[in-house]
């Protein structure tokens, strides 16, 4: 039965706020919970956030009050969900172990949304960063290791390998050369626009975690690590960002924000095997109907448009949390090398990338190399998790020492 | 094995592998050692269990003999934080003890190791946070240094790594109730601090 989130029935968003019972909710368990629970918690975090600081944004480029009063009351609940499904997380886990459960997020949901993207331009572009979150997961592993004596298998199970991806190192490319071109509004199909939107909110909250956590580490290391990741955090959201059609007013993006939260919430709802979180969901989906049906009145009274002419018909194919081993491999013995250079991409080493490597270096190596190089002194080796087999690509295969 | 050697970095030193590594590395092995017994039945769980009665005992014994004491003179409010930590360690040591008498497979087994799992846990992400994170910071390489050597001469009291085929009824005899294990685990520790040059703690 086709699913249509405008013509459901959602719950009014007066009635949607929660009391302090409702909000307190009991936190999963990190040794056993499925990784790709914490992976949909992590992710609707992220876009509960983005709800929220794309609001804030909208009512600062406004004066008419009683526009931000809707925005005010909806930004209210969607601040109510945002704790609830963050406070999923339990307090046992360490900064680091949620760090890396940010980067299978990343991973595995990149690659889900470059596999189903429609448009060549748009999948090139996941197709692209996936392989930098992919070596971040890497290095926090051999990190946690290193610090926590604790392998990061025991987070991410055998769902997600752990191996270098694009090295962090040269990851650092000019600003310029971050900028990709939008999708045209009137063209692009509706699903892209929602894995643009989900894609830029995951790297955009990864970006404030790393930012604000970094800093509680002691050792210098892990604040290193942190640090450079976080830049590179930087680099993605504005890789993403860019593709979005900035000519789509803020009550249009408001309505395609709100629609994307009742597609993953009910992606989320299918697949999830936790029924207490499960339930979360389903609650999650019925508020983000009304506040949906909230948003398409805004756009109906202010523009005087129709937002099904902007929505798809019934709800795209669920977006699924699944291993991309191959799909990674793949695109480890295609791509590792490649680097951008104004809005397209290339493999050769230019002189704005070259420049711009020499001068954040300054000669030195960057903490994502040398967290690897304290790890392999330590343990005789660096941490990686392979079950299909050697790194594709030969200069990436871990010496036979180490394995043994 | 390089753990002693010292790398110095551009931006500060990456610190010799020191008594807080060890103690973290207990820490998850403890952990784990719970996910076994949760998920495992009959003699898989039986095993799991005996491993985390030893690991337990004597990681409990080294830190109320050699981490607590260190600590107290550390951390700002130490005494009122080693209290908790104490009185923590006194309530799991009941339910340790209360497991360790019944059948594994027994229906009131797993909910009370839940109980103890919940307690034990919560009391070593509580270590790390207001005791640990303290110790480095204050406590001397030196000291450091020697706590790890009293916290490793406990550990040999329990190998928690049996090799196969050692896991017998013989071992258990030898090993013994959390009780008989701590004590061990504290006669080894006092020993080995008379053979510091200097004490550790
Ligand atoms: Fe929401
Ligand atoms: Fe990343
Ligand atoms: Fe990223
Ligand atoms: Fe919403
Ligand atoms: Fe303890
Ligand atoms: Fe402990």
């Amino acid at each position: 039965m086709p699913f249509n989130p405008l013509q459901e029935k959602g719950i009014p968003l007066e009635e949607q706020i929660r009391n302090w019972r409702e909000l307190n909710v009991e936190p999963f368990d990190p040794d056993t919970v499925h990784p790709y629970t914490r992976c949909r918690v992590i992710t609707m975090n992220g876009i509960e956030m983005e709800s929220i600081l794309f609001s804030h944004n909208f009512a600062r480029h406004t004066n008419d009050t009683e526009l931000r009063r809707q925005l005010a009351l909806s930004r209210y609940v969607e601040s109510q969900q945002q704790r609830v499904v963050n406070w999923l997380l339990p307090g046992w886990s360490s900064v680091l172990e949620t760090t890396i459960a940010y980067e299978q997020v990343a991973t595995d949901l990149t690659s889900w949304v470059a596999r189903n993207e429609p448009d060549p331009y748009l999948r090139q572009a996941y197709e692209f960063g996936v392989l930098e979150d992919f070596d971040h997961l890497y290095r926090y592993s051999n990190l946690y290791e290193m610090i926590e004596h604790r392998k990061a298998e025991k987070i991410v199970d055998e769902l997600t390998e752990v191996m270098p991806g694009r090295p962090t190192k040269v990851e650092h490319r000019h600003p310029f050369d971050n900028v990709r071109e939008n999708y045209d509004k009137e063209a692009a199909a509706p699903i892209s626009k929602l894995h643009q939107l989900t894609i830029t909110a995951a790297e955009q909250q990864t970006l404030n975690f790393y930012a604000n956590v970094g800093p509680q580490y002691m050792e210098p290391i892990a604040r290193q690590l942190y640090q450079e990741i976080a830049l590179i955090e930087e680099e993605h959201v504005t890789h993403y960002e860019s593709l979005l059609d900035g000519d789509q007013t803020w009550l249009e993006q408001l309505l395609l924000h709100e629609y994307n939260e009742c597609y993953l919430y009910y992606s989320f709802m299918e697949q999830e095997v936790d029924p207490k979180i499960k339930r979360v969901w389903e609650t999650h989906l019925a508020m983000e109907i009304g506040q949906l049906q909230a948003a398409a009145d805004l756009l109906r009274r202010y523009e005087d448009r129709d937002p099904a002419e902007l929505l798809p018909a019934e709800v795209p194919n669920v977006l699924l949390f699944e291993p991309n081993k191959q799909f990674l491999r793949d695109l480890l013995a295609t791509q590792m090398d490649l680097t951008t250079l104004g809005t397209g991409y290339v493999r050769e080493q230019h002189e704005r990338f070259v420049k711009m490597q020499e001068r954040l270096h300054g000669g030195e190596q960057p903490p994502s190399e040398r967290v690897v190089a304290v790890h392999e002194e330590r343990f005789g080796g660096d941490y990686r998790s392979e079950q299909e087999g050697p790194h594709p690509v030969e200069a990436f295969r871990q010496h036979a020492e180490a394995r043994a | 094995m390089t753990a002693t050697a010292k790398r110095t970095m551009p931006y500060g030193v990456m610190p010799a592998a020191d008594v807080v590594d060890l103690l973290l590395q207990q820490h998850g092995r403890i952990r784990d050692l719970m996910t076994e017994v949760m998920g495992g039945s009959g003699d898989q769980r039986r095993a799991a269990f005996r491993q985390l009665v030893r690991l337990l005992s004597v990681h409990e014994a080294a830190e109320e003999e050699v981490v607590h004491p260190v600590a107290r003179r550390h951390a700002a409010a130490g005494d009122s934080i080693v209290a908790d930590r104490l009185q923590e360690e006194h309530d799991a040591k009941e339910l340790l003890e209360q497991l360790d008498g019944m059948d594994p497979d027994a229906p009131d087994f797993l909910p009370l190791f839940l109980r103890l799992r919940d307690a034990v846990i919560t009391h070593a992400v509580s270590e790390q946070r207001y005791e640990f994170n303290n110790l480095r910071h204050k406590a001397s390489p030196a000291e450091l240094a020697g706590m790890r050597l009293l916290v490793q001469a406990a550990e040999k009291v329990a190998p928690t790594h049996p090799h196969a085929g050692v896991e017998s009824a013989t071992a258990n005899i030898v090993i013994g109730t959390p009780t008989a294990i701590i004590d061990r685990a504290r006669d080894a520790i006092r020993a080995a601090r008379e053979r510091l040059p200097r004490s550790g703690g």
